[in-house]
């Protein structure tokens, strides 16, 4: 085999044992997919019920589109600030992949920071006219919306790119000013779609937990969005089978075998087919029932595990593609515990400021819807 | 050259710097205007003055959607930019720092969390609550301002970390006081400018107030930063310090530049916010903003400036090559260590493109700013590749060439093909002009006659133009630092014949040899002619 033209590790070591890298890489890489699958399924939410409330005038789908609008820059606010710690613990270990591939889409990747703004500030707009239902916020929020699925296909487009170092010479010398994207790869369109429609899955599950607190404040609305809800949910899960699967009989035949066949890999996913499947039944089980609360709650806790077993088995794959290259476990290591020490004491910290604002900000609503 | 080089039009440098320009300028006013919200909220408060409190509303609700949006994503931007110009730099910071990130990243994402809610909880939260919240916001915000200050001061003074490799000293390191007085002093500055962007309407009571109080701001700021930056001088390494002699024309636009804009802005809210608020308009405002960003924008150019040739001080050039790597690549050659090359035929032109993209490429572009075109006017190959040798010793603040002879002639060919080749008729009245140009090209890059970059004056004083030319064919042995001299025998000539002229020219100031900021030797000779020996 020729050798593949792979840029060489960072001759320093790294600052921390591999194991925290990748705990906290997953971790917060799970919490940015939710965050990102509530800005963009979120968005798809909005967008439906926004133009079916203004054409049917229908007074749940109505509300339902401004609830979402305020909750839309919110979503995206966390999906930026949690995606920039992915994105800084992903660099530690795979930084020489990482970077070879986002330099060969470098035009297309820079253009995810602008396309980012524009979909901010229509989220913003969106939040400021969905009420009065005029003029072009809908066309807005298209935009958007759209704007966030182009940054999907880009970031899919870099995610299975920097996996497969055998394309990165030929596609360099075709396009070395990085006007480049990662077309002719079979993962790319399966795992878009993978993506986008899980998307909807995920935040319709938010939906259906969302609903059934509304409920206690206003039965008919919160029941109404727990089973539109649930039936989207319901749909977009199976439709996510389908797209699974053709995801992995994409992926060469060797690969997808030494992952189902490696333990860890093939128990990570069997569980994850336990806890969705769990999480569709209670799901659909609770939007049915008199009383929903319990199945929902139960269900939308499967659906969050899923959530998370579907990260680490991506990051498996990830491994089972690079095992050849990447050597995880002989990089050199120089631990800075003390700073390890420091950082995890203001995490804790952040957590508990956050909670404090947001607990501040509850007893303001109460005491301000009393009065 | 371990990555692809992403190939741009124009310098990648110039890119990383219009994205941080921009960012810095949100960036600080993020965290200054956070504090200035805070305090106008509870001074309105305190002076039960509704009009300033509405004040306080309105500007929250501008200062969320620039901060949290573009503030925000523009400083993501940098990420992608330095990750795609320099991965090599990059790459080292984060293994380096990583956890300084991580603890960045913990206030960032409490200073998100705040002012989105201090700006939706105006009407929903008790007074004390929403103030505590935009402490809790400010804290936060210079917080990570704090760590990231850590970070950018260690790329220009490593300080002891180059010995101890230790994260603290890396930190703390020589500069990292200074700047952050420096960049506080700034954030206070911007606080006061930006508090015009949403000044109460013409008739409204809190106009003339709120005129007064962000002049405070901008002149508290303005106060501050002189010392900052002074102190911020004292601590620079001795080859930064070099760039402020005036031989470099960029550097000495950059300071006027600052000085200027700043004044102004410090002119305009003394003005029309102390003095005469009543006068304060809309262009006034709009000037003040652009004075803002024409001042940030100078001292990130100079900041970067000064830390040419590096990215990392001692570790990592501006050209995204390791120091460490420098020597292999001198013996091995760019075609057996760079991992991305469109070709791989080492004769060819775009071989020597390949080159000069990866050596030359993050300041450099063949045209535009920066170019090389007219910077190579007059180049042969043979001069070209001989030069090459020595391009960290031109004007300038150039890393070694890393590569072998026959990158070298790759580049000489690459850069000579940039323009055509001269053929002059030389005669009497021309020979001057032409005498310059052929200066220019051949000796300029590195020397001045009268100058006080290598000056040749003492050289040639007395000399004619035949005995000046005379010295030409012993020049590539006088120092080990200079090209062989090649060119065609009338531009020889000529160039004789305008040293001389020029270095027998009565001076118009005779002056002593001006010391530098070092205090000793005559000129930018004294920088030492390799930087990573000087850590400071
Ligand atoms: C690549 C840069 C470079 C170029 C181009 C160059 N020089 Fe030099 N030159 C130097 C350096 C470096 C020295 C050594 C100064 C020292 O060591 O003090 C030097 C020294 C000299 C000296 C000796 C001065 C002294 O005081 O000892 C003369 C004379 C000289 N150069 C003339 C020229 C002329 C004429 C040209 C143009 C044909 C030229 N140089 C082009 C870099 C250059
Ligand atoms: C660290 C950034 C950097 C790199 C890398 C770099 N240069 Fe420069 N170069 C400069 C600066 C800064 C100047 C001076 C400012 C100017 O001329 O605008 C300069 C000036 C020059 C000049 C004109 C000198 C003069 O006196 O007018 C030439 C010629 C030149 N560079 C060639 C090169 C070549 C060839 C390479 C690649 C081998 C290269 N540079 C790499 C930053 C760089």
């Amino acid at each position: 085999m020729q050798t593949l033209p792979i840029p060489h590790v960072d001759p320093m070591p790294l600052p921390g044992p591999v194991w925290l890298f990748v705990a906290l890489l997953l971790v917060v890489f799970t919490l940015h997919v939710a965050a990102m699958n509530s800005a963009l399924g979120g968005g798809l939410w909005a967008l439906w019920n926004y133009l079916r409330g203004r054409h049917s005038n229908h007074p749940y789908s109505r509300r339902l589109a401004n609830e979402l609008s305020q909750m839309l820059p919110v979503f995206l606010a966390f999906t930026v600030t949690l995606g920039v710690a992915a994105l800084l613990f992903v660099q530690v270990l795979f930084g020489n992949f990482l970077y070879t591939s986002s330099i060969l889409i470098g035009s297309f990747w820079l253009l995810v920071i602008p396309l980012v703004m524009v979909a901010y500030y229509g989220y913003y707009y969106f939040s400021y006219t969905a009420e009065k239902g005029k003029g072009i916020a809908g066309c807005v929020l298209s935009v958007s919306v759209l704007v966030l699925l182009v940054i999907a296909f880009i970031f899919v487009n870099n995610m299975t790119l920097m996996v497969r170092p055998d394309r990165w010479l030929a596609m360099y010398r075709a396009h070395a000013n990085g006007w480049d994207l990662n077309l002719g790869d079979y993962q790319l369109v399966p795992r878009y779609l993978h993506i986008v429609n899980g998307s909807v899955a995920v935040f319709s599950a938010i939906l259906a937990h969302l609903g059934m607190r509304k409920m206690k404040s206003d039965e008919g609305y919160g029941r109404w969005l727990v089973q539109r809800a649930a039936l989207v949910f319901a749909g977009s899960t199976g439709l996510q089978f389908v797209f699974g699967m053709w995801l992995l009989m994409a992926i060469p035949r060797q690969i997808a075998m030494s992952l189902l066949r490696d333990p860890l890999a093939g128990s990570v996913f069997g569980l994850a087919l336990i806890t969705v499947i769990a999480g569709l039944l209670l799901i659909l089980l609770g939007s049915l029932s008199e009383k929903p609360s319990a199945l929902v709650n139960a269900g939308f806790g499967c659906v969050l595990a899923t959530l998370f077993l579907m990260v680490c088995l991506r990051y498996l794959l990830r491994l089972a593609y690079l095992k050849p290259y990447a050597h995880l476990d002989a990089l050199a290591m120089r631990p800075q515990w003390g700073v390890i020490a420091l950082f995890l004491v203001l995490f804790v910290g952040g957590l508990a400021t956050v909670g404090y604002m947001l607990w501040l900000v509850a007893r303001g609503r109460k005491a301000s819807a009393a009065s | 050259m371990n990555y692809p080089h992403w190939q741009l039009a124009f310098p990648g440098g110039l890119l990383i710097g219009v994205v941080a320009i921009l960012h810095v300028f949100v960036s600080h006013f993020a965290v200054g205007g956070g504090f200035f919200l805070v305090t106008t909220e509870s001074k309105a408060r305190r002076e039960n003055d509704a009009s300033l409190l509405a004040y306080c509303k309105r500007h929250s609700k501008f200062f969320a959607l620039l901060t949290l949006v573009f503030g925000a994503i523009s400083g993501v931007g940098i990420w992608f930019t330095i990750g795609l110009v320099s991965p090599e730099a990059t790459s080292m910071l984060i293994h380096a720092f990583v956890w300084a990130w991580a603890m960045e990243w913990v206030f960032f994402f409490v200073e998100i969390a705040a002012a989105i809610i201090y700006a939706k909880t105006w009407e929903t939260m008790d007074a004390s609550s929403h103030m505590i919240i935009g402490w809790i916001y400010f804290v936060a915000a210079w917080m990570s301002l704090f760590i990231i200050n850590g970070i950018l001061t260690f790329m220009l003074t490593p300080g002891r970390w180059a010995t101890t490799q230790n994260f603290w000293d890396g930190m703390f390191n020589p500069t990292f006081w200074p700047s952050l007085v420096a960049r506080s002093a700034v954030c206070f500055l911007l606080a006061g400018i930006f508090g015009y962007v949403t000044l109460p309407r013409l008739g409204d009571a809190a106009r003339e107030k709120v005129a007064r109080w962000s002049a405070l701001w901008t002149v508290g700021g303005a106060v501050v930063l002189p010392i900052g930056l002074y102190w911020y001088l004292a601590k620079l390494p001795l080859f930064s310090h070099l760039y402020l002699n005036g031989s470099l024309i960029g550097v000495t636009h950059a300071v006027r530049g600052g000085l200027g804009f700043t004044a102004l802005a410090v002119l305009l809210a003394v003005v029309f916010g102390l003095a005469k608020p009543r006068w304060i308009n809309t262009p006034v405002v709009v000037v003040m903003v652009v004075c803002g960003l024409g001042s940030i924008g100078a001292g990130e150019y100079l900041r970067e400036f000064l830390r040419k040739p590096w990215v990392v001080n001692s570790v990592v050039y501006a050209n995204d090559v390791r120091a460490a790597e420098v020597e292999s690549w001198q013996q091995k050659g760019i075609a057996r260590t760079a991992n991305f090359l469109t070709t791989d035929n080492t004769a060819s032109l775009e071989y020597g493109r390949n080159v000069f993209q990866l050596q030359c490429g993050s300041c450099h572009a063949a045209t535009g700013y920066r170019g090389m075109k007219s910077r190579v006017d007059g180049w042969d190959a043979a001069f070209a590749a001989d030069i090459l040798q020595h391009i960290h010793v031109l004007r300038g603040t150039m890393p070694p060439f890393a590569g072998d002879e026959t990158d070298r002639k790759a580049l000489g060919k690459y850069l000579a093909s940039l323009n055509d080749e001269w053929h002059f008729t030389i005669t009497g009245a021309n020979r001057l002009e032409i005498g310059k140009k052929v200066f220019d090209a051949r000796c300029g890059h590195c020397h001045t006659v009268n100058g006080n970059f290598r000056p040749l004056r003492g050289t040639f004083e007395n000399a004619t133009g035949p005995q000046v030319q005379d010295v030409f064919p012993a020049l590539g042995s006088m120092s080990s630092n200079m090209p062989d001299f090649n060119a065609p025998a009338d531009q020889a000539e000529a160039l004789g014949f305008y040293i001389a002229h020029e270095a027998n020219l009565p001076l118009a100031h005779p002056r002593a040899p001006e010391a530098p900021p070092t205090g000793v030797g005559h000129s930018q000779l004294q920088r030492p002619l390799n930087p990573r020996e000087e850590v400071r």
